[in-house]
């Protein structure tokens, strides 16, 4: 019975350590110097100076500012927009109600590398291709997938507490935003943080997008570290990995104060 | 009262409908006029009929990406979704806050963003000083060169994929989870082993989740970009000494769109992609309904 | 809190109209990695106070680039490599800056005849040339006394005993190379090898491709044989990636390199580092036993919808002009001094700065290896050529080094991969 149960341990263990080892590597790397970016293993000798060099090597905290207020911006407007018409689709009965719906998950089918070049040309007629707003101003309209989420979920919501708040005068909206939203909150919160992952993932927009470096957000400035200092000629490893690392961190930090809502809407949506 | 309801329903749904007109309908539209023509941004947009989707045929390039792409994604798929099954079932087989651990310490490298990944791995897989081989020459084993082999790129790729399974394995275990006991157990005591347990039993009852994951990462490895675009394209340099042993199709029409500005050449690209996508989708679902068990 | 959300989207969309509005200029491509490029900053600055000008650091990106011209907010001065400006100036991407030369009066007659060329295209000047960088042979003694010979006396216009050379400089511990004997620098340097043979890829005109010439087939086929004896492109490129061409820490301090093509910035490099490296800096000879040297170096150039053209022509001459290259020069030397460092001199473009630079700023450093250095690559400065531009300049470069990439990767044999660029090149350039 117990080599049962410390077999199984043991083939996680290990593959715990094959998952963990890379991101171990990484981070003792970036603390060695560059001769032994290679070779070593250890972080010996110990040269943290990479963490102070690279801000100066790029505009990293820029970088970082700006993928917060685009991710920030992104997540909000995704996740007001899409409550918003879930409501609408949870709440209501309409004619048009089942073709609607149906547009709903045929976009969720939709690759978005086939309406990219579009999207750049809408964009580039309105003056804005060059600013943030493409990275996240498309959300405010809601995302097939949060919409599909939220629904589900409002769908679950008694209706009868909404009965009872028509029924003492609430207005329509006012259902939304004091009953809905409120009630909706473990959701919400799931739409929140998966777009703001999303967007801090995000290499294709900025790319498409930004020209000017002090625009540029994380993904996009770490993509233009690596062109200089491992892939132009000019390598200095350690300031690619340092700025690595200060990409990744605050997601870690992130993913580990929001583990629960990571987990769950995982398990439940299958959105990675 | 009732056609007050249905505007306040509509009013609800607008930002959906101007959202579905203005970025995706409209857009798809756009690209299927825009691949007709020949238009790069700088001049006016010329009509050329059907020569951007002859020129597609005839360009080795295209054809090389879509082999990378499919071969990358026939590679991939199967060997992530078998993995990630195996560590949901050993999963569930540990019980309590050791399977929470585990299950945060698989999902942690899906929260490392993917220029990050590329970066690393391009390290890790360096034919002549990389992690990789360091640890394969542990064991006698003299390993390809992953990043500079045009024969081993592909699979070094795979290998930078497969370190991302998190996301899968929770699927997957959240559907174990959900499989009753008592089924198990019953079958236990007529005799069942445990293949024939994970065969008969398991196996449909999960079939749902499993096949969700492979539509969902089939999708997703058919785009792959982010990646591959950190680790071989970008500078002239990096792009020249690759060659096209790395050229993935969203790559190529990225390439083609946004650095030659061949916009009416891309939308075509981007429709071919759409139609493949449609056509693998729609074969995986015919497929899947025969397969899948649902309750 | 959903107030402050509220305020935050506000606060974006606001942020989203900032473009460059100013009464200055803003430059693209452009970093402050030394005093070469800050003591210049400065000099503009003082020069001229009532311009203020934008630095958008960062190294130049061709796909930023185009979009920001396409999409009619560029920069309005560009850094980039001379080799691209034809083709950028055939589409439209560049402006012809002979107004702003005539104007500020730019001395054009004091750049480097190869540098001047690549600024060209039809007669229209597109660009003005920084630096000029030679190629030059570095070799590692070590590994030439390892070999038997005194690396002075290594003659690379006999292709058959360099080859030799190569192979009895290379270590190879299992599938790892330990020491590459001789790095040729393909696919970049394709056009030295070529011109090494006596062939040119382009006619001087920029119209007519050469690639199916068979010298330029011979010539890579060489070079092709050079990596295969060595342990193959695939050990070769991932050896390469691991260099650190500029650290403490460079191939010929670890002793894993042989011989090694380059720009001369790598010994300028090496001598801030490492003053005390056992090298020899060689002329490339061709097989006529004539120095080869295929110059590089970037230009600034003004984009198409620049909006202030003006005082991006004056930036253009402050950074270039003699005076503040000399200025510059003088920095360096300041600091490697300091240091107790060596400083083998600034490589401009503008013949009169360098003449001034090597006469009197640039003193011998009694470091044999630095102080031959010096001599060599002054003296290989006039053999410059460089592929002329065209304006399919990016098609043609991609199709002959992808050509030679398919060979090193051992796709295709030389004579067919260089035809299939050269069907690649004719089409691009066009009638």
């Amino acid at each position: 019975m117990t080599a049962r149960r410390i077999f199984p341990l043991m083939l996680l263990g290990a593959a715990s350590a094959i998952f963990l080892y890379p991101f171990v590597w990484l981070v003792f790397a970036s603390l060695r110097p560059r001769d032994l970016t290679f070779s070593g293993q250890l972080p010996i000798p110990f040269r943290p100076q990479s963490y102070a060099d690279v801000w100066d090597a790029a505009p990293m905290l820029t970088w970082l500012l700006n993928s917060v207020v685009v991710g920030v911006a992104a997540a909000l407007a995704v996740t007001v927009s899409s409550a918003f018409v879930a409501f609408g689709f949870a709440y209501f009965r309409f004619p048009g109600r089942g073709v609607m719906f149906a547009s709903v998950l045929g976009t969720m089918m939709l690759p978005a590398a086939v309406t990219l070049v579009p999207t750049y040309l809408i964009w580039n007629s309105v003056g804005l291709t060059g600013t943030q707003v493409p990275l996240w101003a498309g959300n405010l309209f809601g995302s097939a997938f949060y919409i599909f989420l939220l629904r589900q979920f409002m769908l679950g919501l008694p209706r009868y507490v909404f009965e009872a708040a028509r029924v003492d005068g609430a207005s329509y909206l006012g259902l939304f935003w004091k009953i809905a939203v409120p009630l909706s909150r473990p959701a919400l919160i799931i739409a929140f943080i998966f777009e703001l992952k999303a967007s801090w993932f995000d290499l294709m927009k900025p790319l498409i997008y930004l020209q000017d470096a002090e625009l540029f957000t994380l993904p996009r400035g770490l993509k233009a570290v690596v062109d200089q200092f491992y892939q132009g000629g000019d390598p200095k490893w350690e300031i690619v990995l340092a700025a690595s690392v200060v990409t990744t961190l605050p997601l870690i930090v992130v993913f580990f104060f929001g583990q629960r809502y990571f987990l769950q809407g995982i398990a439940t949506t299958g959105r990675r | 009262m009732r056609t007050g309801e249905t505007r306040w329903a509509y009013t609800f749904l607008l930002p959906w409908i101007i959202g579905l007109v203005l970025f995706q309908a409209g857009p798809m539209i756009a690209s299927a006029v825009l691949s007709f023509t020949d238009y790069d941004l700088i001049g006016a947009p010329e009509f050329v009929g059907l020569d951007n989707y002859a020129a597609l045929a005839a360009d080795p390039r295209v054809a090389r990406a879509i082999e990378n792409t499919l071969l990358y994604t026939v590679i991939h798929v199967p060997l992530a979704c078998v993995l990630a099954l195996g560590l949901a079932l050993l999963l569930n087989q540990v019980t309590g806050r050791a399977a929470g651990v585990f299950r945060t310490v698989f999902y942690l490298p899906s929260m490392t963003p993917t220029v990050a990944v590329g970066v690393l791995f391009l390290f890790l897989l360096n034919g002549q000083a990389g992690l990789l081989n360091e640890v394969l020459g542990v064991f006698g084993i003299e390993g390809p060169q992953w990043t500079s082999d045009p024969d081993w790129m592909l699979p070094g790729i795979v290998i930078m994929s497969l370190w991302n399974l998190g996301a899968s394995t929770i699927v997957l275990f959240a559907a174990l989870r959900n499989v009753p006991r008592e089924l198990t157990e019953a079958a236990m005591i007529d005799g069942a082993g445990s293949w024939q347990r994970f065969r008969h039993i398991t196996l449909p009852m999960i079939s749902a989740a499993l096949f969700f994951v492979v539509i969902v990462d089939t999708i997703a490895a058919l785009q792959m970009f982010d990646q591959v675009y950190t680790m071989y394209f970008g500078t002239s340099q990096a792009q020249q000494t690759t060659g096209d042993a790395a050229l993935f199709y969203v790559v190529y029409l990225f390439q083609q769109g946004f650095q030659y500005l061949h916009m009416g050449y891309a939308s075509a690209l981007a429709w071919l992609l759409f139609a493949v996508i449609a056509v693998i989708t729609f074969i995986q679902i015919k497929v899947g309904d025969r397969l899948v068990h649902y309750e | 809190m959903k107030r402050l959300a509220v305020l935050l989207l506000v606060a974006i969309s606001a942020c989203g109209g900032v473009g460059s509005s100013t009464s200055g200029f803003t430059t693209m491509g452009f970093g402050l990695p030394d005093e070469i490029a800050t003591t210049r900053v400065d000099a503009f600055k003082k020069a001229h106070p009532d311009i203020p000008v934008t630095i958008n650091q960062g190294q130049f990106d061709e796909q930023a680039f185009l979009s920001s011209v396409a999409s009619g907010n560029p920069a309005d001065v560009v850094y980039l490599p001379r080799e691209k400006i034809g083709g950028y100036a055939a589409r439209g991407a560049l402006q012809p800056i002979g107004g702003c030369i005539g104007e500020q009066a730019i001395p054009t007659g004091d750049y480097y005849p190869a540098a001047a060329a690549q600024v060209q295209l039809q007669g229209q000047w597109y660009g003005i040339p920084e630096f000029y960088n030679s190629v030059v042979l570095v070799v590692n003694d070590k590994a030439a006394k390892d070999a038997g010979v005194d690396p002075a006396k290594i003659d690379t216009s006999d292709w058959d005993a360099l080859a030799d050379l190569a192979a009895k400089m290379t270590k190879t511990s299992g599938g790892t190379i330990e020491r590459l004997g001789l790095h040729p620098k393909l696919p970049e340097f394709l056009p030295l090898w070529a011109k090494a043979n006596g062939a040119d890829l382009l006619s001087a005109d920029g119209t007519t491709p050469h690639l199916d010439d068979p010298k330029v087939a011979e010539a890579l086929e060489y070079a092709a044989k050079l990596i295969a004896d060595q342990g193959g492109w695939k050990r070769v490129k991932a050896f390469a990636d691991t260099f650190d061409y500029f650290g403490a820490g460079n191939p010929f301090a670890k002793d894993q390199l042989g011989m090694l093509l380059t720009e001369q910035f790598v010994v300028a490099a090496m001598a801030g580092v490492d003053p005390d490296a056992e090298i020899t800096v060689l002329p490339f000879l061709g097989r006529d036993g004539q120095p080869v040297n295929s110059v590089g170096g970037n230009a600034w150039a003004v984009p198409k919808g620049a909006k202030n053209p003006e005082a991006a022509c004056v930036w253009m001459k402050e950074m270039t002009s003699t005076e503040t290259w000399i200025a510059a020069a003088r920095a360096r030397q300041a600091k490697r001094s300091a240091e107790g460092k060596v400083n083998i001199g600034t490589y401009t473009g503008n013949m009169k700065a360098d003449d001034v630079i090597f006469r009197e700023i640039v003193k011998p450093s009694g470091r044999r290896a630095y102080d031959d250095a010096v001599t060599v690559i002054r003296s290989v400065q006039q053999a410059g050529f460089t592929v002329p531009p065209s304006r399919a300049a990016a098609e043609f470069t991609t199709a002959y080094q992808q050509a030679a990439t398919r060979v090193l990767q051992g796709a295709q044999p030389a004579a067919d991969s260089l035809r299939q660029a050269q069907a690649e090149a004719v089409k691009a350039l066009g009638p």
